[in-house]
């Protein structure tokens, strides 16, 4: 799941002041899970908003809210097409994602993020929320019994721990579990330890960001006429 | 302005105009108007004199105006007057004015003149004192009391309020009428009687203060209506007064009722006549009745109480200061052999403690000091209690106090004490607190014989320890203090437990004298437009002579959804009712308002009122403008007036999209499981099965009996505990409603109140599926072994319970003149295990007695910290000290040495009370070692997903009020794994479980309140949140991957759906459109109170925008449709 | 200057609702300003419902649960409390005082408690003064009147 938290109102404000119909639209899916973009929490900004804008001579401005099953998809964004063009700018509540797919979507309204998107992670326990994974594009989860080194070892340390783990914990912050700590228990408990031994390679990066934006082609998927051209694959 | 009606006369008052009988006074009809006309001489109920001219108002007379006394002032036709003129408030203010110099003493006057914007008069004191000469207190004393004690004599200044000749006069009869209504605080009884005037006291405030004649028991009171006492009443007296029957609007004073006896047939009775405080007077010594500051524990609550007559203000009654220091005397009447009150009195060592941590939380800085004996704190997590009070600053002192001495003029209160050092210390109180016995009342002591049971030595009902509900007369039940002293908790487990043995009894004729009442088929308004009727009440003049009713329903007749307004004088009568019925059907409302008082009490009444007008229950509100409105602003009738206004639009918004909730309910299977086969899972099972339903009994251990079997041989009483269990046992296995499993588990258990599914699995793996209502936790709890005082090194060295076995098998094998040394609070009472468990002074009393009784030479010595031999228990602590039973106390922080060498076991101690070093060399070393929850509570706690306390005891849902239940309905707990008890405790519990388990599982269907959680499917992303935050577990995520709320285990508190993120939950009753429609609708922010809308769209497809409300203001999309 | 600030007083059905009924009972004054609106426990009371009620201008909000421990529905009132000090921060955020909201706990039994949290409530918006949200409460009327057509139109198409 993405997660995401609220930005503050003021931000939010100073980038619609100058705007008189404001459309914010919220998304059902990762970001209502994480209880920062869904009906409610729109409901709860939407209403702090307009108060905002009152306070500042701004309280003629129009601040609708909706929320759509899901912002990543056109199917969803589409049944929004005829209202937007009544507003002069939309706030997307959903993640990087959805604030993009709504800008493409509608290149004639001003689009604005909701939201801070953070990570993807899962929920550790009610209201705490935690990053697993870092999408590096080259998982070697099974050399690690199952727990990223790159998403929750601060040093992304591949052949830890380091001298900096202590308790169980991580030099850098105390609120940090020294992943490599759980590694080594889950091992231990799996029977496995001896496959620690073994010196673990270093990660090939290429399929990280560094050869710039990615895409993921499925040629067998792909329509005529509508997929890329090219025998690329992964980049 | 309309002509008035026969016999009525049209009246405009500041511009607003009704119609009143002929003959009704300008203040009466301003009044029920809602208008206010201050008054010092009038008295309700009472001719009108018109003597003190508060009450001046300017009447029209033709094209002038003229002035006249609004409480004398008839209205015979048609009127016109002013009540607020310029005219009438200087006229007011030079009265006022007269009146002050008049009275320049009276501090009510002052405040009253305040009150209406006179401060101070220009006129020079015309004479001292605080009578105004109204004459009220005359008129009084000869229109109503019919005695003519006082008049008024003399002329100009010399005139004044006296009997005749100046003289006392037996003419009085000392009633304090006089002084009851003088406005102006200037009577003094004692010139008119030379009679004593003795206070009024009742036991409404325990008999602290001045008290009127009628009034009800306690603020409490159910029902709640007033009595008078026929003793000091006037009008019993002498046929004279009957104001209250001219005062009461509603008419209900009614003289001539009388006592009346009921002759009812009955198959079980249940004794619970409670108990009364110990007679004071009986210990003289320590002031009680005679020190205006000694109180009793009872007086002291009562002024600690918020409603109480203090206002929760702990006060001197000799001075009415707040003392700076407060002492406790505990044991007064009890554990007192002289009184012939050889018991304890179980509760009130816990009493002081939490009245001394109330009464230091309202005042911190006061001194409350606790003269204790022994601190018996033996209840769940009570140490706990006592622990809390110590730090917060209570100071306890274990001394016995002889007497209360009283100063003769501080009225403080001197007490002589020993302090830890021995040394006698003489100490002044500002306050005392006599903590008194609980006793029966005498006069039951009386009707015992009528009653046919019989009494023990003191006058409670006789029992025994293996059957603790039952009296010696078969079908005749006890519960609460009169069987023992017990706490609130106790009391309720045990009357349950007496109601569940009524049960058993009467299981063949249940439901049969029950009577069903059949409403009318309730009217479809699912599709009709919202059609609001608003009923305002005036409740007599509670609401009426605040607020002004007919404005309010003027304000809202226009209001719209709103099809009629009106008002009453009582909402609630019974032909109001019915014309509210009329009115339903007649105007075909499908929404109704009532704005009366609180529905906290009413809600019901109107409820019904709706569903026997057809109409669904819940299409009702109720707006409170009594108690949080027209009793609260008294003193401001325009801004109650307005405040009443706003609230009932506010209850419009909210009513308007209010929907026809249908209440369901659920099948009950009418059987219990049972965890658990010791005394109190077979108790449980047995007064179950025998109330009529099926019980299936799960007992891990291949036998039933569970800790009792293995320990205990005895009660205090003698009984036989082990042929008891086996006796239990034996019905057990042969009762033909009881399906046991031993040598069993429960592994998984589903569902809720009245449909559980459980899985028990037998240790040979096999497995077996059984459905059921209610699930019962018995799983008891076990003695620790020690690991402390060589245990374990030295066979000499053992536990009570190895004691007692050792005593069943009797295989003491002692020298005859043997020392036994008993170590009590062996690893508990610290921090490790910060509880007490509650038997263990009982068992080492009962083991040193059986002791004492088979080898009479044998040297016993109890070592204790604090010996809670509570209850009856009291008298075997007292029998062993006279067979030369040894009890030496410590300290915890200076415990007993032990030490084994060779064959010899050495116990060095030091005596308190002595002040010295005692060594002593016993054959053997009995250890208290504390009782714990079982091994696998976690696992249990689990399984049923309950809570365990710190101690790993299971936690019920209210300590007090609900004993054996656990927070989730149906589920129960009872035994020993609720905490530690004694058996006959745990067979009270037993039964207290069989008896609220039978409030379910006597139904074949459970009703679930309309108000529960729903789930909009179409909404749910099943993100887990409701499962998370939901207290009783009611969400769960079913096969579709969508929350599902089990209806019955739903308790309504929203906490669900104010958490769901995707707004896909809604609380019936309080759905989201009903909470900011009331919002809205306070402040009027420019939507209308939305109609309801469809309640689940229908899927239609995968693009659902979901507009929010305020997007729809400018468009004409509907709520929650699909685009 | 005569108070005429409107304070929401959100009150648990259980505790303070009841605490309220007593004040009324023991016949304690405080001042009129406060509306109390009935809840079945604060654990129900969103955010949103605050945010809204400043927004259509009410000038204080005064949320009153059981005591903590004590709360009918186990943890009702923590709950509350936490959302209370969330919306005290967007009230800051948004430059609102946030002492106009504030969460108070009492039991049933503390009819004067209530009558003086009220009044300190009421006194505590009174020197605030009206909320710069506030409506012009002459638009009542006309929202009243305007509301009237509208559900006259309804009930007349009922009857057609």
């Amino acid at each position: 799941m993405i997660v995401a938290d609220r930005k503050q109102i003021p931000e939010l404000r100073d980038m619609i002041k100058d705007f008189d119909r404001v459309l914010l639209v919220g998304c059902g899916t990762c970001v209502t899970v994480c209880l920062s973009g869904g009906e409610r929490e729109v409901g709860i900004i939407g209403s702090a908003l307009r108060m905002s804008l009152k306070l500042i001579g701004r309280g003629d401005t129009v601040v609708d809210e909706c929320t759509i099953e899901r912002q990543c998809d056109d199917a969803f964004i589409d049944a929004l097409a005829e209202r937007v063009q009544e507003y002069d700018a939309v706030i997307s509540f959903g993640c990087g994602v959805g604030v993009q797919a709504l800008a493409e979507r509608f290149p004639k309204t001003p689009m604005f993020p909701g939201l801070n998107t953070q990570f993807m992670g899962l929920l550790e326990s009610q209201g705490v929320w935690a990053e697993k994974c870092a999408g590096c594009g080259r998982c070697r989860l099974g050399e690690f019994m199952g727990l990223c080194p790159i998403a929750r070892c601060s040093k992304q340390i591949f052949n830890g721990p380091c001298g900096g783990s202590h308790d169980g914990k991580c030099e850098v912050n105390d609120d940090i579990n020294c992943v490599w700590q759980e590694i080594i228990d889950r091992a231990r408990e799996l029977g496995m330890l001896d496959k620690l031994e073994e010196l673990a390679q270093p990660q090939d990066w290429s399929t990280y960001r560094d050869g710039g934006p990615r895409k993921v082609v499925r040629e067998d998927q792909c329509i005529a006429g509508m997929g890329p051209d090219a025998e690329e694959g992964v980049q | 302005m309309a002509a008035p009606l026969p016999n009525m006369a049209a009246v405009t008052v500041d511009g607003r105009t009704s119609q009143v009988p002929i003959g009704t006074t300008i203040l009466d009809a301003a009044r029920q108007m809602g208008i206010a006309i201050p008054t010092l001489c009038h008295y309700r109920g009472m001719t009108p004199a018109g003597a003190c001219r508060v009450c001046l108002v300017e009447i029209e007379v033709g094209d002038s105006r003229r002035m006249v006394s609004s409480c004398s002032y008839p209205i015979d036709g048609t009127l016109v007057v002013h009540s607020g003129s310029d005219a009438v408030l200087e006229a007011r203010r030079t009265v006022l004015e007269l009146l002050l110099a008049q009275a320049p003493d009276s501090q009510e006057l002052k405040e009253f003149a305040a009150e209406l914007g006179v401060e101070s008069t220009s006129f020079s004191a015309a004479r001292e004192g605080r009578c105004v000469l109204c004459g009220l207190c005359t008129r009084v004393c000869n229109d109503v009391m019919g005695r003519g004690a006082i008049n008024l004599y003399g002329r100009s200044s010399e005139r004044t309020v006296e009997p005749a000749y100046d003289e006392t006069t037996v003419q009085c009869q000392v009633c304090g009428a006089c002084e009851h209504v003088c406005p102006t605080g200037a009577i003094d009884l004692s010139r008119f009687s030379s009679e004593l005037s003795v206070a009024h006291r009742t036991g409404y405030d325990k008999y602290l203060f001045k008290r009127p004649n009628i009034e009800m028991a306690h603020a409490q009171a159910a029902p709640r209506v007033p009595t008078i006492d026929r003793e000091n009443c006037v009008y019993f007296k002498t046929g004279e007064c009957g104001l209250c029957e001219k005062v009461c609007q509603a008419g209900a004073i009614n003289y001539d009722q009388e006592e009346e006896t009921l002759d009812l047939e009955v198959g079980a009775v249940v004794l619970t006549p409670g108990f009364i405080a110990f007679d004071a007077t009986k210990r003289s010594e320590f002031g009680l009745g005679f020190c205006d500051n000694v109180v009793s524990n009872v007086q002291f609550e009562s002024l600690l109480s918020a409603s109480g007559p203090t206002a929760g203000h702990v006060l001197r009654r000799s001075d009415g200061n707040a003392p700076k220091s407060v002492a406790f005397i505990q044991c007064i009447g009890s554990r007192d052999v002289g009184c012939g009150n050889e018991y304890c009195s179980s509760v009130c060592c816990m009493a002081a403690t939490k009245e001394a941590i109330i009464a230091k939380d309202h005042d911190p800085n006061l001194d409350v000091t606790i003269f204790f004996l022994d601190m018996r704190a033996f209840g769940k997590d009570f140490d706990r209690y006592y622990q809390r009070a110590q730090d917060a600053g209570v100071r306890y002192v274990r001394s016995f106090i002889s007497r209360v001495f009283e100063m003769p003029d501080s009225k403080n209160l001197q007490l002589t004490y020993l302090d830890s050092k021995m040394k006698r210390v003489e100490e002044e109180f500002d306050m005392v607190v006599l903590s008194l016995a609980l006793v029966p009342s005498p006069t039951l002591r009386e009707k015992s014989e009528m009653l046919g049971v019989d009494l023990n030595q003191w006058g409670f009902a006789q029992t025994i320890d293996l059957n603790p509900l039952d009296t010696s007369r078969p079908g005749v039940f006890v519960g609460g203090v009169f069987q023992e002293p017990k706490d609130i908790p106790d009391t309720v487990m045990q009357s349950s437990g007496s109601a569940a043995r009524a049960m058993s009894l009467l299981a063949s004729v249940r439901g049969s004298k029950v009577r069903t009442k059949a409403p009318p088929p309730e009217r479809d308004v699912t599709d009709e437009p919202p059609r609001v009727g608003v009923f305002v009440c005036h409740c007599g003049s509670n609401i009426g002579s605040v607020v002004d009713v007919a404005a309010v329903v003027e304000q809202t007749r226009d209001l719209p959804y709103v099809v009629l307004a009106e008002h009453n004088t009582y909402t609630c009568a019974d032909d109001t009712q019915d014309v509210m019925k009329d009115r339903i059907i007649e105007h075909r409302l499908n929404r109704v308002i009532v704005a009366s008082c609180t529905p906290r009490t009413h809600e019901a009444i109107f409820r019904d009122t709706l569903r026997d007008a057809g109409l669904n229950p819940y299409l009702l509100e109720m707006t409170n403008i009594r108690d949080q409105c027209s009793w609260v602003h008294s003193a401001d009738p325009e801004e109650a007036t307005q405040k009443a206004i706003d609230l009932v639009r506010m209850t419009l918004g909210r009513v308007v999209p209010l929907r026809p909730i249908r209440e369901q309910s659920v099948p009950v299977k009418n059987s219990a499981l049972i965890i658990g086969g010791g005394i109190a899972g077979m108790t449980a099972a047995l007064t179950i099965a025998d109330e009529g339903f099926p019980v299936y009994l799960v007992e891990k251990e291949s036998a039933l009996g569970g800790t009792a079997k293995k320990v205990v041989v005895g009660t205090l009483d003698g009984s036989d505990v082990q042929a008891f269990v086996s006796r239990l046992a034996e019905r057990v296995s042969a009762h033909p409603r009881i399906v046991l499993w031993t040598g069993s588990r429960v592994t998984e258990i589903n569902g809720h109140v009245g449909a559980f599914e459980s899985t028990i699995e037998s240790l040979d793996s096999s497995s077996v599926s059984v459905e059921h209502g209610v699930v019962v936790v018995a799983t008891g709890a076990v003695e620790q072994k020690p690991t402390s005082f060589e245990y374990g090194n030295s066979d000499k060295v053992i536990t009570q319970s190895e004691l007692c076995e050792k005593l069943a098998r009797d295989d003491l094998r002692l020298p005859s003149s043997a020392t036994i040394v008993m170590i009590q609070c062996v690893e508990q009472r610290d921090e490790e295990r910060p509880y007490c468990s509650r038997i263990c002074c009982t068992t080492a009393v009962r083991n040193a007695l059986q002791l004492k009784e088979q080898q009479p030479d044998l040297n016993v010595v109890v070592l204790y910290r604090d010996m809670r031999t509570y209850g009856f228990r009291e008298a075997a602590y007292q029998e062993a000290r006279e067979k030369g039973v040894l009890f030496v106390r410590f300290e915890k922080d200076e415990p007993p040495q032990l030490t084994v060498t060779d064959d010899t076991i050495s116990v060095r101690m030091r005596d308190l009370s002595l002040q010295r070093e005692l060594t002593v060399n016993p054959e053997l070393v009995v250890l208290a070692a504390p009782i714990v929850g079982q091994d696998d509570r976690q696992e249990i706690s689990d399984l049923l997903k309950v809570p365990l306390n710190g101690d790993g005891f299971f936690l019920e849902a209210h300590v007090k009020l609900r004993p054996v239940d656990f927070s989730s309905d149906g589920l129960f707990l009872c035994g020993a794994a609720h905490s530690p008890k004694l058996i006959s405790e745990a067979i009270s519990q037993a039964c207290a479980v069989a008896g609220r388990v039978a409030s379910i599982l006597s139904k074949k269907e459970m009703p679930i309140s309309g108000q529960i959680a729903q789930v909009d499917v179409n909404k749910c992303i099943a993100c887990m949140t409701c499962v998370h935050l939901c207290p009783y577990h009611a969400p769960a995520v079913g096969k579709d991957n969508k929350a599902e709320v089990q209806n019955a285990a739903c308790m309504g508190c929203g906490s669900c759906a104010s958490g769901c993120p995707a707004r896909a939950i809604t609380l019936n009753n309080y759905t989201n459109d009903q909470i900011s429609g009331a919002i809205e609708s306070l402040l009027w922010a420019g939507s209308p109170p939305s109609s309801p809308g469809p309640i689940y769209p229908e899927k239609t497809g995968i693009s659902q925008t979901r507009w929010h409300k305020r997007a729809l203001e400018g468009g004409d999309q509907e709520a929650d449709s699909d685009q | 200057m005569k108070n005429d600030t409107i304070v929401l007083a959100l009150c648990c059905h259980y505790c303070a609702y009841a605490a309220a009924d007593m004040a009324g009972s023991m016949r304690l004054q405080y001042p009129p300003n406060i509306r109390v609106l009935r809840m079945p426990c604060t654990g129900k009371i969103e955010e949103n419902y605050v945010l809204s009620a400043f927004e259509y201008g009410v000038d204080g909000v005064m949320v009153a649960g059981c005591l903590e421990g004590g709360c009918h529905y186990l943890e009702g009132n923590l709950r509350a409390r936490k959302r209370i000090e969330r919306v005290k921060g967007i009230l800051e955020e948004i430059g609102l005082e946030p002492e106009r909201v504030e969460m108070f706990n009492l039991s049933s039994a503390e009819g004067p408690r209530f009558a003086e949290i009220s009044t300190e409530m009421c006194e505590r918006i009174g020197k605030l003064g009206p909320s710069p949200l506030r409506a012009d409460r002459s638009r009542l009327k006309a929202g009243i009147e305007e509301l009237q057509a509208e559900a006259d139109a309804v009930l007349e198409g009922e009857k057609r």
